[in-house]
């Protein structure tokens, strides 16, 4: 099977790195980074197809990020991970395009679950686009 | 979802051509791999949603406690899916459905305004002098001070100077700094199912409140309150902070022992003491006291009394009535050498002195105990512990004029509030007597049950009597000899608590154990008053319990008759009053059930009915049900209305004269076929395959031996005769379409009046893994559907469906077991499908169905369940 590129941004440090580890262990390529700032960064460097991403930080707020990257970055999904549990919050978030809105604590699992299907959407999406230019062109 | 309408556009233009270019057939193929990538989406998030749902059902009962986390967390997760199911639906069916956004914004509204509520707070000032204080304005000084300004300002009782720092000072310094927001991430995102968990959130918040600064105005107006206290009682005064808790005001919450006190606390500390008692609104006790009593975090205001300090000589505690019998109206006295405080945690036996009501009152009763420590004040901060040396320990704390002077401010109080009291007092070095607290005193209703006391049992099953009773009952269960802190953690659930000392820190216990045996303490404490509260028999001042008790021993607690007894005595278990739920009445619980109305009622029933649309959906549940019909609707037109003939539905080439139509969605099929027909060896969908080998597994051999002619021949009737067949609004008309992917599979059965559905995931995260099943109608009369639909549901709770059973239909749900056991489970589906379908005409009566279903079971576990038998009945 193909590699998943994850990038993790939440400010907690070390719950950022354990996840990080974890979902090495489970043969993704992950990076972290501890800001919206830095995600946007880091995302120009070097692209991810998903990104796990926390609500609240310091600096660009979570909801913030995630327009910034839909607009540049419109088939990469976004899976919100957060320990904070607010409604509104959570639907404004799926309405800008995050693949889902999940609450820490996660298994481990599931997360990794959420994060092959948000993939499956991503290379189907790219997929559609792909043949779309080709009928397009030819 | 511009990609979709390109697709659908495309498949418009494929539609009028024959041939497909090979471009075409990849982007046709992209699409329905698209639309069932969304349909799979949606079905998962509807399985969440289910899920949650039914978590919340459960949490309804109010049996589990559980906090706001849980229930905003909850509220999330299910708008979050249900939200996710309403764009899938807009993406498999664009602008379709879009009335279901507005549906939902207003169920989300109603959900979000009252997980909004707050507790109405008044301004007030940040800090009140106690002369300022009585029990009116409890709102903004606790009621703990609120009682004892009260005593102090409408009964002329001594009580020492003080201030309050207020409910509203409390809201600042928690507010600041976003303080509040980051406890409650806290509570929601740490695990806490464990105590050892609980212990480390507890620990974690409490850091975070102490190191958070204090708003410059609160400290300016602490310092000068307690100046202001220094002109009244000298330069350098000692306080005690105590916490005032608001919102303990509710009759049946003691919050004994539940937050910290600071005794002799000096000018310098004063501040970090404050910030202390503040944060022990988070000690462990009081975290899971809350969620076991349904308070909501945000309605607790901790209000924290500064008064100055007592250096007692002697104190303790009264009770103006026996806590344990309602109907013994004697007042009992508590009372020790120094400080009250080893009255209250139970560290030391104290003397009870007993008075009657009598004028004037006399002691009835007088126990001196053998006080071997005190508690008294170090000269610059703080209180230590010392020992009693001599026979001082021997003598009476406090004499029979003091006790009888005690007893009747105690009815003095007890009087002015009309309900008997608990209060804590001290005597200090002038011989004078000084009030502390007062609240009102919890008292048991039951009276203790005489007859469980009398029960005989032979001497030598007795491992230890004596102590008292500190929470009337009868427990059993292993011993667990608690000894150090860090042992609390192992404590198993059901276990007997045996402690030494009677300390209010093992409250967070209590919850789990069947029954407390402490080696010190008294009634008054702390940890009894909770004992009482949980309904956990306990019994104090047990000597050597410790020590003659054994871990892991499994004894009986009878603490009405006062002894220790080896093994279990049922007799004195048996009326073992069920405890009631805590939760019953409580915010949270109220909350919840408000909240739930909005998600979990289904009115939506019937989708052919006129009202199944988006703008009747007034639960998540409506939402739920309507997007997930008219997903399998949409999933189903889409692959039999556009000629693709890779995705279009073909005949299934089997043997059972019956027609079934298979439509691949994904990767139901081993290679795409061109034709109309589908070999059953071209199939890799395991679900269908499972459903099927119980479809074919047991040959339709005839009728059971009820009435064999009739049956067989209403058999041949319904299944013959298309007259039967009532006008059919649905597109399945009357077929059975699979519609499959490797993992996933949709049955639609209609045979002649008889409509069946299975859905079912199966693959391998198992925590995915569902069947769902609906059974409805029949061609008998309405008498012989119902018995039917209850007989299936019947057959099918035997193999641990939860089943739900409405009328003539019923529909079954079973999830998250790994993919064998979901194909056993299918495989059972397949067979009860195709043998129940014309049951309804032979339902007379309950015993033509007790021997059916003996068939049918015998059936189930000889063919259906055994692994040898069902390859062979493949073919």
């Amino acid at each position: 099977m193909e590699t998943l590129s994850v990038l993790i941004v939440d400010d907690e440090v070390e719950f950022m790195e354990t996840l990080v580890k974890r979902l090495r262990k489970r043969k993704l390529a992950v990076n972290g980074v501890t800001s919206g700032e830095a995600a946007l960064a880091q995302l120009k460097e070097t692209p991810a197809d998903i990104v796990v991403l926390d609500v609240k930080m310091p600096g660009m707020s979570g909801l913030d990020t995630l327009r910034e990257i839909k607009k540049r970055y419109s088939l990469l999904e976004v899976i919100m991970l957060t320990g904070h549990a607010n409604m509104e919050v959570a639907i404004e978030g799926m309405d800008i395009g995050a693949f889902d809105y999940l609450m820490k604590p996660i298994e481990i699992d599931e997360l990794v679950y959420k994060i092959q299907d948000a993939c499956k959407r991503k290379r189907l999406n790219e997929k559609a686009g792909l043949v779309e230019t080709r009928g397009a062109s030819g | 979802m511009s990609l979709i309408r390109e697709c659908l556009q495309k498949l418009g233009i494929v539609k009028r051509e024959k041939t497909l270019t090979l471009l075409d057939a990849e982007a046709l193929r992209t699409a329905f791999q698209t639309r069932y990538h969304n349909f799979k989406l949606l079905l998962s998030a509807n399985n969440k949603a289910l899920q949650i749902m039914s978590e919340l059902e459960e949490a309804r009962k109010g049996d589990t406690p559980f906090g706001m986390s849980f229930i905003r967390a909850n509220c999330t997760a299910v708008s979050v899916n249900v939200f996710r199911m309403i764009q899938c639906m807009d993406q498999l069916a664009p602008r379709k459905y879009i009335d279901l956004y507005d549906s939902f914004r207003s169920i989300q509204g109603s959900v979000t305004e009252i997980l909004s509520e707050k507790k109405e707070t008044i301004a007030g000032p940040l800090i009140i002098s106690l002369q300022d204080v009585d029990k009116t304005r409890s709102d903004e000084a606790g009621n703990k001070m609120a009682n004892l300004g009260e005593i102090r300002n409408r009964l002329g009782i001594k009580v020492p100077n003080g201030f309050v720092i207020s409910s509203r000072a409390f809201r600042e310094f928690i507010g600041s700094g976003d303080l509040q927001a980051e406890i409650d991430r806290l509570m929601q995102s740490s695990p806490a199912e464990e105590i050892d968990q609980l212990f480390a959130l507890s620990a974690q918040i409490q850091q975070q409140v102490i190191r958070t600064g204090m708003p410059a105005e609160l400290e300016r107006a602490i310092l000068s309150a307690y100046a202001e206290l220094e002109r009244k009682e000298g330069q350098g005064v000692k306080v005690s902070l105590r916490s005032s808790a608001l919102g303990e005001d509710s009759a049946q919450s003691s919050f004994a022992g539940l937050y910290r006190s600071e005794l002799n606390v000096s000018a310098d500390n004063l501040i970090h003491a404050y910030k202390e008692i503040a944060a022990s609104k988070y000690s462990l006790q009081a975290i899971v006291y809350r969620l076991n009593r349904g308070i909501r975090d945000e309605d607790l205001n901790m209000c924290v009394g500064c008064i100055s300090m007592v250096n007692a000589v002697a104190g303790g505690v009264i009770y103006s009535k026996n806590p344990l019998d309602v109907r013994d109206a004697r007042i009992f006295i508590h009372s020790v050498f120094g400080l009250p405080k080893s009255v209250v945690d139970g560290s030391v036996a104290a003397d009870l002195f007993v008075v009657s009501r009598n004028h004037p009152p006399q002691i009835v009763e007088k126990h001196i105990a053998g006080k071997r420590q005190k508690f008294v004040c170090y000269p610059e901060e703080g209180v230590c512990r010392v020992e009693i040396l001599g026979d001082e320990g021997s003598q009476a704390s406090i004499s029979d004029h003091t006790a009888l002077e005690l007893a009747r401010i105690a009815l003095r109080i007890e009087d002015h509030y009309g309900v008997a009291q608990d209060i804590e007092w001290a005597l200090d070095d002038k011989g004078e007597i000084i009030m502390l607290q007062c609240r009102p005193l919890m008292q048991r209703n039951e009276v203790t049950d005489r007859g469980r006391a009398e029960c005989k049992i032979e001497a030598s099953e007795v491992i230890v009597s004596g102590g008292l009773t500190a929470s009337p009952g009868a427990g059993f269960g292993p011993v667990f000899v608690l000894r150090k802190e860090s042992q609390a953690l192992l404590f198993p659930r059901g276990a007997v608590l045996v402690v030494k000392q009677a300390l209010p820190r093992w409250a967070v216990l209590l919850g789990r154990a069947s029954a407390l045996v402490a080696e010190q303490g008294t009634a008054a404490g702390h940890l009894a008053n909770v004992a009482r509260e949980f309904g956990v028999p306990a019994i104090l001042g047990l000597e050597g319990a410790t020590d003659l008790l054994e871990n892991g021993q499994h004894i009986t607690v009878d603490a009405d008759g006062l002894r220790v007894c080896r093994g279990k005595i049922e007799p004195l278990l048996q009326d073992k009053e069920t405890c009631k739920s805590l939760m019953d009445g409580s915010p949270v619980l109220d909350i919840l059930k408000r909240v739930s109305e909005n998600i979990i009622p289904l009115h939506l029933l019937d989708p052919e009915a006129p009202d199944f649309k988006p703008s009747q959906c007034r639960s998540f549940h409506d939402i739920t049900r309507f997007c997930h019909e008219k997903s399998v609707m949409e999933m189903f037109s889409f692959g039999k209305d556009h000629h693709f003939s890779e995705r279009a539905s073909k005949q299934l080439v089997c043997r059972i004269p019956m027609k079934w139509w298979v439509i691949n969605l994904d990767d139901g099929f081993r290679e795409d076929v061109p034709g109309k027909f589908v070999d059953l060896d071209n199939i890799v969908s395991i679900p269908m395959l499972a459903i099927w080998k119980g479809i074919v597994a047991v040959r339709w051999q005839g009728p059971p031996p009820v009435d064999s002619k009739g049956f067989m021949s209403i058999l041949m009737e319904a299944g013959s005769n298309p007259a039967l067949d009532p006008s059919m609004p649905s597109p399945y008309a009357n077929r059975n379409y699979f519609m499959i992917s490797k993992n996933f599979c949709s049955l639609n059965s209609r045979f002649g009046f008889h409509f069946a559905s299975i859905e079912a995931l199966v693959g391998e995260r198992a925590g995915e893994n569902y069947i769902s099943f609906a059974f409805q109608g029949g061609a008998a009369g309405h008498g012989r559907r119902v018995r039917r639909a209850r007989f299936v549901g019947d057959i099918l709770e035997e193999f641990d469906f939860r089943c739900e059973i409405s009328n003539d239909g019923v529909t079954a749900r079973v999830e998250g077991y790994d993919e064998e056991v979901m194909k056993e489970k299918l495989r059972i589906l397949g067979y009860l499908l195709i043998h129940t379908r014309q049951l309804d005409m032979i339902m007379f009566n309950d015993d033509s169905c007790l021997q059916l279903k003996g068939k049918l079971l015998g059936d189930i576990s000889s063919v259906i369940l055994s692994k040898s038998s069902s390859a062979a009945a493949l073919n």
